[in-house]
């Protein structure tokens, strides 16, 4: 039995999604210098087929306002990660 | 004047304040922070209140309620979000018709549901009266 090694190629990253309470990773390594609104619909179409380990029975995968946080690799992470979640600000612009 | 708000657990309890550097009187920032401490909470959480640095009513501003609805989307679960000002507190829920109606519960709520102290403490972190840290 031989363990797997799992080399990312150069430019590519790993992308964590967090939806109606769950969390998972796309299985697929993603160009980690695709636009927020590429990632965004690469995260729907993912999650909306059920590819996404962790994630399941979302058939409405809007992440209209939600947010990627970028985290390029360290010596401690040895792979780019981009994260998708749900933005956080407030503000006193009434409607 | 600086916005302020605080996490809260499903009885009220203040679990986390949240007073980001870069606050001001109209807004506090998207922050990765905050979102961790509703994940890592999620089980027992209640929603968050924010101020609205004035006196009198207030209700929910377009960045407000877009927020509401994605940190609900994100979590799973419906929350309550108070707004604070000087002389108010108006709880808003999700009602239902459609993403964004997040309507006020009755005033007396707020009463029933947060300490006294814990509301001044948000208000006078809005007047920059007190900077309070995270236990």
């Amino acid at each position: 039995m031989t363990d797997e090694i799992m080399v990312m190629p150069e430019g590519m990253a790993r992308l964590n999604i967090t939806i109606e309470g769950m969390n998972g990773d796309v299985p697929d390594f993603i160009s980690y210098d695709l636009s927020d609104g590429e990632i965004k619909t690469i995260a729907s179409e993912s999650v909306e087929s059920g590819y996404v380990p962790g994630i399941e029975g979302v058939t409405d995968a809007d992440f209209t306002d939600f947010v990627v946080d970028r985290f390029p690799a360290t010596a401690g992470v040895a792979f780019n990660r981009l994260v998708l979640r749900p933005k956080t600000p407030f503000g006193t612009t009434l409607l | 004047m600086l916005e302020a708000a605080f996490v809260f657990d499903y009885r009220g309890s203040v679990l986390f304040w949240h007073l980001p550097s870069a606050r001001s009187s109209g807004a506090l920032p998207d922050s990765r922070d905050l979102w961790d401490v509703l994940w890592e909470n999620r089980e027992w959480l209640g929603g968050v209140a924010h101020t609205h640095p004035w006196s009198g009513r207030s209700g929910p501003s377009g960045t407000d309620l877009t927020t509401f609805a994605a940190c609900e989307k994100g979590l799973g679960k419906r929350l309550l979000w108070p707004i604070v000002t000087f002389d108010h507190v108006a709880i808003y829920q999700w009602h239902g018709s459609n993403k964004h109606d997040y309507r006020a519960l009755p005033e007396e709520l707020a009463g029933l549901l947060f300490d006294k102290e814990d509301i001044e403490r948000l208000r006078d972190l809005s007047r920059g009266r007190m900077e309070k840290e995270n236990d």
